[in-house]
């Protein structure tokens, strides 16, 4: 299950819970996750893994930073090296927001809340396509997002069935279209008392 | 009664401070003419360096110039640093030891970036080091080595200058890689201590001889340099042999240092000649052949001076093409961060050990202990203090 995958190296966990964490790292700007990228993250002593998605990426203050916009103009050749520093090198403090929507022990993955939220965490470690083609292989792992109302949610399952669905099929092949298909049935039965707002879902799917 | 500082009782110091910062401050600018006018009538530098007597007492050592440039010289630099250039800049944080932790332990972290002015992103490095064995916490004398923390700091720092001036010199970067420190380059310790002796003295040179080997120019930056030694041979000058001065009125400037005496003589971006202390701990450096020379640079712009210390050995002051390299890089360092160079600043950000790192290191130190088996806790004290 756990092959070599990027990984972000924690600062400090800010918050964490069974629902969701927020830490706090610095890492450079290319490393940076994105919103609705899957990530994995050590419970119970190693024993699983917590499965989540990045649903909010906030950048913290940076007074160096800000020292240094008000002298750099972008693309300056003077300056060449110090905005590539900037850009590819310096770690900037930010602040990432995780979801729960599984875990995975030796028995796989189970949907739904883990059974502990991370108690110390070094590294969350970005999921490997591999990963994410397993994990979404079911749509039952829209089902936490879809009964949390502290996240974005629908933005969020969007963007991960749009990231998923060429795991399962080239996009305009029939696997594709079944692939989305499946998820739009399964948000019809979870959503038939909402429909303004599966309509708004299935409308940016469509897009 | 919660702790707090009254700043009310404080008032009438505040006040004494102020009125003082404002005393100094205009005995400053009023010995400032004489001085900038000693500076423009100095004597030629031999004569300056045969008239000059050494310090009676340790402090009052008087600079020095060594080469034959009039001490009125304004040296410029080039436009910009060679596309070949390098610059490491190379800076330390620690966590000192404490008693009251859950467990003794010191750590230094060096942190480094490595500038090439090719148009590749620089590297940054990062090294820390956890020291827990009893002969490294304690010294001779069985005290806890607290005071001794910024010289062995200061040793790695001078450490991994080396190892970032070897790994680019295998790189076949043209000679000077320079080598960039926070700090007096001049062992700015006591000296006396066993530990300096024994170790840390020898280490600190032996980074010298190898820096020197790899043709590798190492700096040391101080800003907001105190010291005035440039004044004490200025005054030296006026007074003749009896130690009188030589003009009726004229007295010792007291309040005006050379930090003021550069901001008004130094246009932004220029230098001053080299200089050197002859002090006790410049005549060791010597001994071991790396006597440090300085000059005053100004890293501000017009109307707002940031003047700057740069130490440097000898025998990298004596290449004038060296000298200018390491003039003209600084520059271009200092101009985005109004005067504290960008490596350096870097470098201090990658060395940094803040409190949330420290709180994280004890907490994995203490989830280690208990998993074998013991259980330990920082003092009553240190529990206590962390409520406020």
């Amino acid at each position: 299950m756990h092959q070599t995958a990027p990984s972000i190296p924690i600062g400090n966990v800010l918050r964490a819970d069974i629902r969701s964490f927020v830490v706090a790292s610095r890492i450079p700007e290319p490393d940076v996750p994105t919103f609705g990228t899957f990530v994995r993250a050590p419970i119970q002593q190693g024993r699983a893994q917590l499965l989540g998605l990045v649903y909010d990426i906030r950048l913290q203050d940076d007074p160096f930073l800000r020292d240094l916009a008000a002298s750099v103009v972008e693309g300056d050749p003077d300056y060449e090296e110090i905005i590539r520093d900037q850009r590819e090198v310096r770690a900037v403090p930010v602040e990432i927001s995780v979801v729960a929507v599984a875990y995975g022990d030796e028995n796989g993955y189970h949907y739904g809340l883990p059974p502990q939220p991370p108690m110390i965490l070094h590294r969350i470690h970005v999921c490997t396509p591999d990963e994410v083609r397993v994990l979404t292989s079911q749509p039952d792992f829209l089902r936490p997002l879809l009964e949390n109302r502290d996240v974005p949610a629908d933005e969020l399952i969007t963007r991960v069935l749009v990231r998923a669905a060429p795991l399962h099929g080239t996009p305009g092949s029939g696997a594709y279209q079944e692939y989305l298909l499946q998820a739009g049935r399964y948000l019809a039965r979870r959503l038939g008392h909402e429909p303004l707002r599966l309509e708004t879902i299935l409308q940016q799917l469509q897009a | 009664m919660q702790g707090m500082l009254h700043l009310e009782r404080l008032r009438t110091a505040i006040e004494a401070l102020s009125q003082q910062a404002r005393q100094h401050q205009q005995q400053a600018e009023a010995e400032l003419t004489d001085v900038l006018r000693w500076l423009e009538t100095a004597p030629s530098p031999a004569a300056l360096r045969e008239r000059t007597p050494p310090p009676d007492r340790p402090g009052e050592e008087v600079a020095l110039p060594l080469q034959d440039l009039p001490l009125t010289s304004r040296l410029e630099a080039l436009d910009a640093p060679a596309p070949s250039s390098v610059i490491i800049g190379v800076d330390g944080s620690q966590i000192a030891p404490d008693r009251h932790a859950l467990a003794l332990y010191y750590v230094i972290q060096v942190g480094a970036l490595i500038f090439r002015y090719n148009g590749q992103a620089p590297t940054p490095v990062q090294e820390a080091e956890l020291h827990f064995a009893e002969h490294e916490l304690f010294d001779t004398e069985g005290l806890l080595i607290t005071g001794q923390l910024g010289m062995r700091r200061t040793v790695a720092e001078m450490r991994l200058a080396v190892a970032l001036a070897e790994k680019v010199r295998a790189e076949g970067v043209p000679t000077p890689i320079l080598t960039l420190t926070d700090g007096p380059l001049l062992w700015p310790y006591s000296g006396r201590s066993d530990e300096e002796a024994r170790a840390l003295l020898p280490g600190y040179f032996a980074a010298f001889d190898r820096l020197r080997e790899l043709g590798a120019l190492p700096a040391g930056f101080v800003e907001r340099p105190g010291g005035r030694g440039l004044i004490e041979l200025l005054w030296q000058s006026r007074l003749d042999e009896s130690g009188s001065p030589q003009r009726q009125g004229e007295r010792h400037p007291e309040a005006v240092d050379d930090e003021l005496l550069m901001a008004h003589f130094l246009a932004p971006g220029e230098r001053s000649v080299w200089l050197t202390r002859p002090s006790q701990m410049n005549e060791r450096h010597g001994r071991h052949g790396h006597p440090i020379w300085f000059c005053y640079v100004n890293l501000g712009e017009k109307g707002l001076p940031v003047i700057a210390r740069l130490e440097v050995p000898r025998w990298a002051a004596e290449r004038d093409d060296w000298a200018l390299a390491l003039h003209t890089t600084l520059l271009h360092q200092a101009r985005l961060l109004n005067g504290n160079p960008y490596v350096l600043a870097r470098a201090h950000e990658l060395a940094l050990v803040t409190h949330q790192d420290q709180a994280a290191l004890e907490s994995q130190l203490h989830r280690r202990l208990l998993e074998r088996g013991l259980i330990t806790r920082p003092s009553e004290k240190a529990r206590q203090k962390r409520f406020f």
